[in-house]
């Protein structure tokens, strides 16, 4: 097996789209996808034995543009590896989940999902940043064609502004990783460039200054940053998300924000380690800002759609934390926390479409007591809240948990591993726990609750049953049967990429203990249990 | 003396004792206890199953009932069994290790005698209301039956999570647990809005308490780098319970504690979600929001009791203080409401104050005792409160209804509730009066700040327990019949209602439960099987825990035989010994209350409303009904003061984002090109000559330009004179 079948299958998928006829479509992309994701499980199981280490799996070495260097390596870690397969997951999903919603240029639609997928698994499997950028931006293409054909009315505006301006940030990006590849080359005076991100992360770590540095964290994040988004950069979210169609919400929040988080795990942390210390205090205030700001924004929203767009704003803001924390605990929670968000907003986005569908509204203020009217809608809904309000016994409680933890304890005074961060970070973001509570909670007390609300004008869906039907049902209760999963068998995953996580935090206590002088203060259990 | 020597003497003598955990056996036998938690999923999932199904029957409730009794009688046999603190593995949870530390938090159970003593009253009233609830809930059947046996079916799971958790995180996962349960429960007539409100607002104001409790974990776990009851102890006893190894983040963790605490105990400032919470059905507020949840935040308490107890730390004087407070700003609420629920609501809230005012003046038996009875007696008191409203369609108000005790069929629902009204006042003998004796006896021993002064507020407070519960049962339960139904009529005229008086399951229920209730004063003469302690069987539970410091008569530390029971601080009232005098002084403070109660409700009933509006016709003591009926306006307090200004503000920066970062930021940057291709439009006019002019100047900029270039060059070199711009310049000026 390959990650090339992972890359290649839909792009042959919606070739045979475009030749197919328009009403087998859709059963063509549920087949590849389907495949695609069971080919993805096949690799998961065959990747066991070197889970939990930091190594990399089914490496594939393709020259591409040999004179510049230029490859197509493929290969994964376990973090990319879970990745990879978040998104073979909510693909075939997302398939299934327009089948009644997409009604004109459906081969179109059906195939840019398709195309989409490809993207997204190029930017996980990546080993060459050319690659990575490329498949980074080809992202923004098929999600540009979803959001202004098949949005809402204000889906011409939104489209344009997604892709502009992430495409602004990331030029940002490309410049940052093509001026540490240049330098790469100009100090080791080779002749050809080399673009394979493990040498240039190892070289940008340890030879550049860090002034050097600082800039290209600058570079970098002014691409991840507005994907992620983190705030002041958030603004083209709520209204992409409120444009886009449901399949296309829910891999913008499934998968797409995760390229930005993706994008810090991968180039920021072990690139520019120097400027990371130096900065992170920075960034996690502005993510502190995000996750009340936006909580705040999200109480006093009308539209649904919007709220739970708004919420990814404050939720990211805690990954964000966690991925800065610079300890094993907090990283693994950043990790955790970007699969987390992706089940449990993904199956929200997929609720919110499905309602709307139905009613063409997503007005809080127009629809109401739905648990009447659709009690398994509306049963499922309260579950996807929880695991989004971080219920203990569901995922997001164990990610939130575990970003906060590492946050705390990212003190100077933390013996094995310091941070710049510390219990204020993670007290002050506590409050978003309350405020999440908040805004999610009034929303199912609206839409949920309450009297039957109707908006005035609505008509029965010709062909959906009021409440869920048996293709909707299915659609979600995997997502239901993922996000209980992990949150009673966490260690399964944090297990899994703790090779991984270990090799990104490995330059990180030398630096730390190098800016800041720490004290120890930390009580040892094991010296506790020997006296 | 000060309470900061009184618990430094006390915290240096008790070396902690009991929890050693060495001495701590891992079981390998028990596994079956894990059934105790399993049996309420089981419950669950069945009452699930019945749920897909649309089952019409009373199905879900047999589940539950039977689920929930093995789970007793499950408790009881672990109980049996019970030889000394045992950690019992059921699966792994949340367990991380890497080269140094770790993050252990695993599916599993810390039973000690403490564990058992809440166990046992918490799936014992969870089955016996269920079966209460299996025939007062039948109006629902086929509709929200099985959601509310599932839901109780939940806060059992989550409870026996929160009670029997060996670490702090699984605490966290029952307490967080037992809050949904809560708010499942709450919101059960989902389509009433203050339901729904009531619903959200317990879980909301719960959050804060939650987040304490969350902050409170990672000050554990990177002070002590773990989070396991067992090897906190541990730690605590290397270091001889002495504050000075953690610095501030020891000193500070009790507070957070302290914070989850009176979150889901509805103390000051956060009880204002409990009152509300009566919009759930009556046995959820009997078994959640009376006997088993809201006493969660004792059990923390008492479950890191020597944490408060550290050198140096006024913890427990701030606990006592909100406790003592809270008791009696609640009981001055209580007095003053008509619907009868809320009543014993507010009662919850000032019982829960004097649990807390217990842990405060360092009588973890006392407090331990009180939820033991308080269990009981509220539990039956809100049973009786839930039987009036179901047979009365909803009647809750107690100026419409009276002399049930002569109505057929109301007989046992009046006497079970005469027996939980004499617990609660603290009639003598009775079980509520030991126990509450217990904490008031103990706030004049202990020696704490103002803590003499709490004693005397909690008795005066009594006197008002007194006068409030009886203020109900006489109006109620005694006087000429008289009643009018509420409006949950079914279909009933009016004119034409006839009350629907309680049948077996109920009645069964109501009898056992009272019976408990007063059968809850026999502990208190139990014989002690360990030597030196008083207080009976409650004293031998808490003994064998982590709080055995707040055991009368308690061996402390068997290494050193220190026996720290009274004698260290013993302090008096009116010259006497507390603990006799209390025996006195609480019987008659409950005498004057009752018969105050007596006389302005029973004997004179107009008397009563006479008063209240003399009162309200003055204008010097206005304020004391209205703000008594107002609940002191907290509620208003809290709208204006921390939801309004925070609702203005997500407005304010909805209107922010939307307007000045999208709109001035964003777009305002977006707009640069535009603007600027504006600027250079009107050139491309399609008009020859003006193409001409401008490529004209075009040419003429360019020859000026290259023929100034070293000047200019040189200009700019004394505006910034670094090396960077010279190389630049010296670079541009050889390329020309």
């Amino acid at each position: 097996m390959s990650l090339w079948y992972l890359m290649l299958l839909p792009l042959v998928g919606a070739a045979a789209i475009f030749v197919g006829k328009s009403s087998v479509s859709k059963w063509i992309a549920l087949g590849v996808s389907t495949v695609v994701f069971v080919i993805s499980i096949v690799m998961a199981i065959q990747f066991a034995p070197i889970w939990g280490t930091s190594l990399d799996g089914f490496t594939s070495h393709v020259p591409w543009l040999n004179k510049l260097g230029v490859t197509l390596d493929l290969g994964v870690d376990s973090v990319a590896m879970m990745l990879v397969l978040l998104t073979t997951l909510l693909t075939p999903l997302c398939v299934l989940g327009s089948f009644s919603a997409i009604t004109f240029r459906v081969k179109e639609y059906y195939a840019w999902l398709l195309i989409l997928e490809t993207a997204m698994v190029g930017v996980f499997a990546a080993q060459d940043i050319i690659l990575f950028y490329v498949s980074f931006e080809l992202t923004l293409v098929p999600m540009f064609f979803l959001i202004a054909i098949y949005g809402g009315k204000n889906r011409a505006h939104a489209s344009i502004k997604f892709f502009i301006y992430t495409f602004t940030g990331s030029l940002f990006t490309l410049a940052g990783l093509l001026y540490v590849a240049w330098t790469y080359k100009e100090t080791h005076l080779y002749d050809t460039w080399s673009f394979a991100i493990h040498d240039l992360a190892k070289f940008a770590s340890t030879d550049l200054s860090a002034t050097e540095q600082g800039w290209i964290l600058l570079a970098l994040l002014s691409g991840f940053a507005v994907k992620i988004p983190v705030f002041p950069v958030h603004t083209w979210l709520p209204l992409a998300h409120t444009e886009a169609p449901t399949a296309g919400s829910v891999i913008l929040a499934g998968v797409l924000l995760k390229l930005g988080t993706f994008g810090v795990y991968r180039f920021v942390l072990p690139m520019v380690p120097e400027a990371v210390v130096a900065y992170a205090p920075m960034i996690a205030v502005l993510a502190i800002i995000g996750i009340l700001y936006a909580a705040l924004i999200c109480w006093v929203q009308d539209d649904i759609k919007k709220l739970v767009a708004y919420s990814s704003v404050s939720h990211l803001g805690f990954c964000v934390l966690g991925l800065i924390a610079l300890n094993p605990i907090g990283l693994e929670g950043a990790v955790l926390y970007m699969i987390n968000h992706g089940l449990s907003t993904g199956a929200l986005f997929f609720l919110i479409g499905m309602m709307y569908e139905r009613y063409h509204s997503r007005d809080m203020n127009a629809i109401g007591g739905l648990a009447k009217t659709m009690p398994v809608w509306s049963f499922l809904m309260v579950f996807f809240v929880l695991a989004s309000v971080g219920l203990p016994g569901l995922n997001g409680f164990v990610s939130e948990f575990m970003c906060l933890l590492g946050t705390f304890s990212a003190s100077a005074s933390n013996a094995t591993w310091p941070g710049v961060l510390g219990p204020e970070y993670a007290a002050i973001s506590a409050i978003g726990m309350v405020l999440a509570a908040m805004y999610l909670l009034i929303m199912v007390g609206k839409i949920v609750f309450g009297k039957v609300r109707i908006p005035e004008n609505y008509e029965p869906h010709p062909t959906l049953p009021t409440d869920l039907s048996k293709r909707e049902i299915g659609i979600l209760v995997p997502l239901a049967a993922l996000c209980l999963w992990i949150g009673v068998q966490p260690t399964v995953l944090t297990d899994a990429m703790q090779g991984s996580v270990e090799e990104v935090l490995s330059p990180y206590p030398a630096i730390v203990q190098q800016d800041v002088p720490t004290e120890t203060q930390r009580i040892e259990v094991k010296d506790a249990t020997d006296g | 003396m000060n309470a900061l020597a009184a618990l430094t003497e006390l915290s240096k003598l008790c070396a902690m004792p009991a929890v050693d955990a060495s001495a701590v056996i891992y079981a390998s036998g028990m596994h079956w206890a894990s059934f105790i938690m399993w049996m309420p999923l089981i419950s669950l999932v069945l009452c699930g199953i019945c749920a897909v199904y649309k089952v019409r029957s009373k199905a879900p409730a047999i589940i539950t009932v039977v689920c929930l009794a093995t789970s007793f009688v499950l408790t009881i046999l672990l109980w049996h069994n019970y030889q000394g603190p045992e950690v019992i593995h059921v699966f792994d949870w949340l367990n991380i290790t890497w080269e140094e530390g770790s993050f252990v938090a695993n599916f599993a159970f810390y039973v000690d005698s403490l564990t058992l003593l809440w166990m046992l009253f918490v799936t014992g009233l969870g089955t016996l209301i269920a079966i209460y609830a299996s025939e007062y809930m039948e109006h629902d059947i086929g509709k929200g039956y099985t959601r509310f046996f599932a839901g109780v079916s939940v806060f059992l799971f989550a409870m026996t999570c929160l009670v029997m958790g060996d670490n702090l995180l699984m605490l966290y996962l029952g307490w967080e647990g037992v809050g949904f349960a809560s708010y499942w429960l709450i919101g059960y007539f989902y389509q009433r809005p203050s339901a729904v409100a009531a619903a959200k607002k317990a879980f909301i104001v719960n959050r804060i308490g939650d987040v304490g409790l969350a902050l409170a974990i990672y000050l554990i776990w990177t002070t002590f780098g773990t989070v396991q009851y067992d090897e906190i102890t541990s730690v605590l006893e290397t270091h001889q319970y002495s504050a000075s190894f953690g610095g501030w983040s020891v000193q500070a963790i009790p507070y957070l504690l302290m914070l989850a605490a009176f979150g889901k105990s509805a103390q000051l400032p956060l009880y204002v979600w409990l009152p509300d919470a009566m919009e759930g059905p009556t046995p959820v507020s009997a078994l959640i929001h009376a006997a088993t949840m809201v006493t969660a935040g004792v059990y923390l308490i008492i479950r890191t009791y020597p944490l408060f107890m550290l050198e140096g730390s006024h913890a427990l004087e701030v606990v006592a203080w909100v406790g003592g407070l809270t008791a009696f700003f609640a009981a001055t609420m209580a007095m003053a409401q008509y619907d009868i629920k809320r009543i014993m609501a507010y009662s919850t809230v000032s019982q829960l104050g004097y649990m807390f005012l217990g842990l405060g003046v360092v009588t973890s038996y006392g407090a331990a005792y009180h939820v033991f009875t308080h269990a009981f007696f509220k539990a039956v008191l809100f049973l009786t409160c839930g039987a009036i409203m179901h047979g009365f369609a909803g009647q809750l108000d107690l100026r419409r209804l009276s002399g049930l005790r002569k109505m057929r069929g109301w007989k046992i629902v009046s006497y079970t509730m005469l027996v939980g009204c004499l617990c609660l006042a603290g009639f003598p003998f009775t079980s509520g009066y030991f126990s509450k004796d217990a904490i008031l006896a103990e706030a004049f021993v202990t020696q704490g700040t103002g803590f003499e002064f709490l004693g005397w507020l909690a008795i005066f407070t009594a006197g008002l327990t007194a006068y409030y519960t009886f203020r109900v049962w006489f109006r109620v339960c005694a006087g000429p019949v008289h009643f009018e139904p509420g409006d949950e009529l079914h279909g009933e005229e009016p004119s034409n209602f006839h009350p629907h008086a309680p049948r077996f399951a109920i009645n069964f229920v109501l009898v056992v439960i009272a019976l408990g209730a007063l059968l809850a004063a026999l502990p208190y003469f139990m014989p002690n099987e360990t030597e030196g302690l008083h207080g009976g069987w409650i004293a031998e539970m808490v003994n064998d825990s982590p709080a055995a410091a707040g055991v009368p008569g308690a061996v402390l530390d068997s290494a050193h035989g220190v026996n720290i029971g009274h004698e260290v601080a013993h302090g008096d009232i009116l010259g006497m010994d507390p603990h006799k005098a209390m025996y006195y002084i609480s019987a008659i403070v409950g005498f004057i209350g009752i018969g105050i109660a007596f006389f302005i409700h029973l004997l004179s009933r107009p008397t009563a409303d006479k008063l209240r509006s003399t009162m309200l016709s003055n204008k010097a003591t206005r304020w004391l009904p209205t703000a008594m009926e107002n609940k002191w306006y907290i509620d208003e307090f809290y709208i204006a003061v921390i939801r309004s200004p925070l609702w203005i503000l997500g407005k304010i920066f909805s209107l922010f984002d939307r307007y000045f970062i999208d709109g001035a930021l964003v777009n305002g940057i977006a707009a640069i090109p535009r603007v600027i291709a504006r600027w250079f439009s009107p050139l491309h006019n399609g008009a020859i000559q003006s193409y001409a002019i401008s490529m004209f100047g075009g040419a003429l900029l360019i020859a000026l330009l290259m023929l100034f270039m070293p000047e200019i060059l040189a200009f700019m070199q004394t505006l910034s004179p670094d090396t960077a711009n010279e190389q630049t310049i010296a670079t541009l000026g050889g390329g020309k």
